[in-house]
């Protein structure tokens, strides 16, 4: 009884405390003016260019370290400005050829490395091959080897199929130009090298045993494992900031000032960007000014909301989707999540999604206005499939998935041969430590789907982000929960990681289809819209038919800053690192 | 007493080996494929299992397994733990000084504390400091850890802003990874200290305050009652009596004839208790963003990180046979009956 009066009492205590701590600050002055810090709960995998595909790695290496050789006009996604060209290549100017197979892009003169060493016309070369031949599984390499060598992996099967001499072909160097050649005419290219052309030093990378840009040495540097880079944690890039460390213990990265930067030194003198991964603790630190923004997902928006001296910009469009992953070829090997490996009530055996009536059984018990409702408070739209609202090809009529237990029982009632009814299951799902939002969503697949049936039963388990990529990569994800944020703004950019048999998911969860490949491959290739947006009707609905995951939100966005933070624009390709992208050569704290 | 200290110390190899044993046995619960899978990186590798098994033994009878496993323990390679990014010895070479740091001050305080609240209580037996000092040590063991943790952190760094959490500050922070500062030892207070600045040592200690004082509301509640109910027991001695009787005055009988034998049971829960610190306080570190071996040791098993479970595993085992050995040493200093035994 006394237990439970001191619990009451501090409960009460925590509130009138939160309510009072919510009014201070109003008037104090800036904290570390010269020093933005950003709390966020997911930790980087690598700060490697060409392996990094994640938004807490791509979010600490670009824009700040590494640059692009055009990138985006500040929030505008359809126009362009040069970086580390000088130029933005178009038809009129005469840097894109008629034929649109070729892109000359004049490089920069005179922009040094973090190192200090002058970049050249090969080191953009190098970068660029580097990038695709490096081609780690479940990497970005996709995104330059399909416009300029017409595939999206440099291996078939496990066994490397790409030749150097085509690679070479593909970029060259003429005087101070780099000169791209497209295998097809391709919509979406600069819109992908605005995002993905990143330069770091040929020499410096082969100095600390990287690939030394040869045709007869390349293959060995394909497919690395996670560490294996140089680069997994050192950097040299031309961008505005350095990085000073990454203290994987203390999960922090400091990047700092290069005040050698070939625009103008930036305003801010250091960036830090630290994992924490309760909210509290980052509302808290986010109150006292010792943060500068913090990632809140949609639930514990209101716990900032109104916080004084913090901002909350909300009602940004996304291009982003949160999807439930169905793996139709789960690795068993040593994976608990399986439980027995079998259908025998006790787990699930490695291909229990590979039955459409499994899936279908999911997507129909998956209450998805109560994910809307409590996982963002409405603000945001269930998809019906990978192509999001926003991007050419989306069509709002086509069909979705509903929540409807009948339905649901119906398709699990025909699943496995008539077997998975009487059997049962029991198997556990995943997610990334700290994120709410794909919590309450694992909290819903499983409540639902166990209800339907006692026998179906679901655990839930969560993983830090980094490891919880691993995870997923090596096969090991049962039922998960993994969102994609655009690397470029075009369909393309969904059709081919959900679709597409190298694309990272079905690559990721045993999905292979010729007749989609084919598919994905057109519509990125096709240059009328309207015949474009046909296609990707049509992988909508196959998408639909097929039920290849959960496609569960496309939410908007906001961002929550101390309001001492300025100079800061939305941009919906920046990778999110709390909540949204930042470019920190335009911020400063004032 | 150094026969005494040194047949303990003689016993220690194969208290270890038995732990070490103990520790493969549960190992073996898990099917070869399964151990192989952890010496996977690589989803290539998946179709090397056989020879993965092959490699490391796992195919042979259990003692050549345990020789090979033992061998590659004592050449201190404890395997790579995929959540520290780095091989286990290192990572916890890493988080082990923040864990200790945080543990020396919070023993320190919940010793002293503990110690001095439970005499006071059995002296003042049934009065109201005795009622006082035990509800307030009640009420700590009461509360959940990560409540007292946040209402400390709300009031102490939300309102007052007085003690951040973290290890360290943003400057401290940027210091510390400068080559100005040497890490010594790897705990910061001490550190600070013997690179003479001391605005890094009050950082440092400010950052301590309020995990410490968590630790010490919560833990010292069982400090109190042992010492409380072993100076009770110790006071109703004949000695004791025969103390009072002879005249002398009550706070020598206190200190010197009945705390120093109420002492022992309070030695043994004391190693316990700070082994127990050593090992990591998963909710006290998470709450203050600390960075220390018990939030590492929990990612690892939430993510079936075998190779740093195991590891963590050994490292703990080792430190309870140490935490053990000393506790039978502090016996032996304090009652001499066990000296002679």
């Amino acid at each position: 009884m006394a237990q439970r009066g001191l619990a009451v009492l501090a409960i009460a205590v925590m509130a009138v405390l939160a309510y009072g701590t919510g009014a201070r600050g109003a008037a104090e002055s800036v904290r570390n003016p010269d020093t933005l810090i950003i709390l966020t709960y997911g930790d980087p995998q690598s700060l490697d260019p060409a392996y990094a595909y994640d938004t807490a790695s791509e979010g600490v290496i670009w824009p700040g370290i590494y640059e692009t050789l055009i990138t985006y006009d500040g929030s505008v996604l359809s126009r362009y400005v040069p970086r580390l060209a000088t130029m933005v290549p178009t038809l009129q100017n005469g840097l894109i050829s008629k034929d649109g197979l070729t892109y000359t892009f004049p490089i920069r003169q005179g922009v040094h490395f973090h190192d200090g060493t002058v970049m050249t016309p090969e080191d953009v070369r190098y970068s660029m091959l580097r990038f695709m031949l490096q081609d780690r599984d479940g990497g970005p390499s996709w995104l330059l080897l399909t416009p300029l060598l017409g595939t999206d992996s440099t291996r078939t099967k496990g066994a490397v199929t790409v030749q150097y001499a085509d690679a070479a072909k593909a970029v060259t160097v003429e005087g101070q130009n780099v000169v791209f050649h497209l295998k097809h005419p391709y919509a979406a290219f600069l819109s992908i090298l605005a995002a993905w052309s990143f330069v770091l030093p040929e020499k410096w990378a082969a100095a600390h045993g990287d690939w030394d840009g040869t045709a007869g040495t390349w293959a060995k540097y394909n497919n690395p494992k996670l560490q294996d880079r140089y680069e997994f944690d050192h950097t040299n890039g031309t961008g505005p900031f350095v990085l000073q460390t990454w203290d994987r213990q203390a999960k922090e990265v400091i990047l700092v000032r290069n005040d050698h930067y070939w625009r103008a030194p930036a305003k801010l003198g250091r960036v830090v960007i630290r994992t924490v991964t309760e909210f509290p603790a980052r509302q808290l630190q986010l109150q006292r000014g010792d943060a500068d923004a913090i990632a809140v997902d949609r639930p514990d928006q209101s716990k900032v909301t109104g916080m004084a001296g913090v901002t909350v910009q909300d009602g940004y469009p996304s291009l982003v989707i949160q999807v439930f992953h169905f793996n139709q070829k789960i690795d068993a090997a040593g994976n608990p999540d399986v439980g027995s490996g079998k259908l025998d009530g006790n787990g699930i055996p490695p291909d229990f999604f590979s039955d459409v009536h499994v899936r279908r059984g999911f997507a129909y018990a998956f209450d998805y206005g109560t994910f809307l409702r409590d996982g963002y408070r409405g603000k945001a739209l269930q998809p019906n499939g990978p192509i999001i609202q926003g991007l050419l090809g989306y069509d709002a009529s086509l069909p979705k998935y509903t929540f409807d237990k009948q339905k649901a029982i119906a398709e699990f009632k025909e699943a496995w041969g008539g077997k998975l009814w009487d059997t049962g299951f029991h198997f556990t799902e995943t997610y990334n430590t700290g994120n709410a939002v794909r919590q309450i969503g694992a909290q819903i697949v499983k409540d639902d789907v166990e209800s339907l049936n006692p026998k179906f039963h679901i655990d839930i388990r969560n993983i830090q982000f980094s490891s919880f990529l691993q995870l997923t990569v090596q096969h090991k994800g049962t039922l998960y929960a993994l969102g994609w944020a655009v690397d470029y703004p075009d369909p393309d950019d969904f059709a081919q990681p959900f679709l597409a048999s190298n694309g990272q998911y079905p690559k990721q969860n045993g999905f292979s289809d010729p007749h989609v490949d084919q598919l994905v491959k057109q519509a990125a290739q096709v240059a009328d819209p309207a015949k474009r947006a046909e296609i990707y009707h049509e992988l909508t609905k196959f998408a639909y038919d097929n039920v290849l995951a959960i496609y569960a939100a496309q939410p908007t966005n906001f961002v929550v800053m101390r309001s001492w933070v300025h100079g800061w624009y939305y941009n919906a390709v920046l990778p999110p690192l709390a909540n949204v992208g930042f470019d920190f050569y335009t911020m400063s704290k004032q | 007493m150094s026969r005494f200290i040194a047949r303990r110390l003689l016993l220690l190899p194969f208290v270890a080996l038995g732990v070490t044993a103990l520790i493969f046995s549960l190992l073996q619960l898990l099917t070869p494929a399964m151990r192989a899978s952890l010496y996977i990186t690589d989803p290539k590798q998946l179709n090397a299992l056989p020879d993965i098994i092959r490699k490391y033994h796992l195919d042979q009878p259990v003692y050549v397994q345990y020789w090979e496993w033992l061998r590659q323990v004592l050449h201190g390679d404890l395997g790579w733990s995929e959540t520290a990014r780095e091989p286990v010895l290192a990572a916890i070479r890493g988080y082990f000084p923040a864990t200790f740091e945080l543990a020396l001050y919070s023993f320190v305080c919940i010793l002293v504390l503990g110690i001095w609240l439970g005499t006071l209580s059995a002296v003042q037996k049934d009065k109201i400091v005795d009622h006082v000092s035990r509800s307030t040590s009640i009420s700590g063991a009461s509360l959940p850890t990560f409540v007292w943790g946040l209402v400390l952190l709300m009031v102490f760094y939300g309102h007052f802003g007085w003690f951040p959490p973290g290890r360290i500050g943003l400057d401290a922070d940027l210091f510390v990874r400068s080559p100005q500062f040497h890490p010594y030892t790897g705990l910061l207070t001490i550190d600070a200290l013997l690179n003479g600045q001391w605005w890094l040592l009050w950082d440092a200690l400010r950052h301590l305050v309020l995990p410490v004082a968590t630790l010490t509301y919560f833990i010292t509640a069982t400090l109190v009652r042992i010492t409380r109910s072993s100076m009770l027991e110790t006071l109703r001695a004949d000695y004791v009596r025969t103390a009072e009787a002879k005249g002398l005055p009550r706070d020598v009988v206190v200190d010197k004839h009945a705390r120093r034998n109420a002492l022992i049971p309070v030695i043994t829960l004391a190693s316990l208790l700070f082994v127990g610190l050593l090992s990591g306080v998963v909710i006290t570190e998470t709450v203050f963003n600390w960075p220390g071996i018990g939030r590492w040791g929990v990612t690892a098993s939430q993510q079936l990180d075998i190779p740093a479970v195991t590891g963590f595993a050994l490292i703990f085992a080792g430190m309870l046979v140490l935490g053990n050995l000393c506790a039978d040493v502090l016996y032996a200093v304090v009652d001499p009956r066990i000296r002679l035994q």
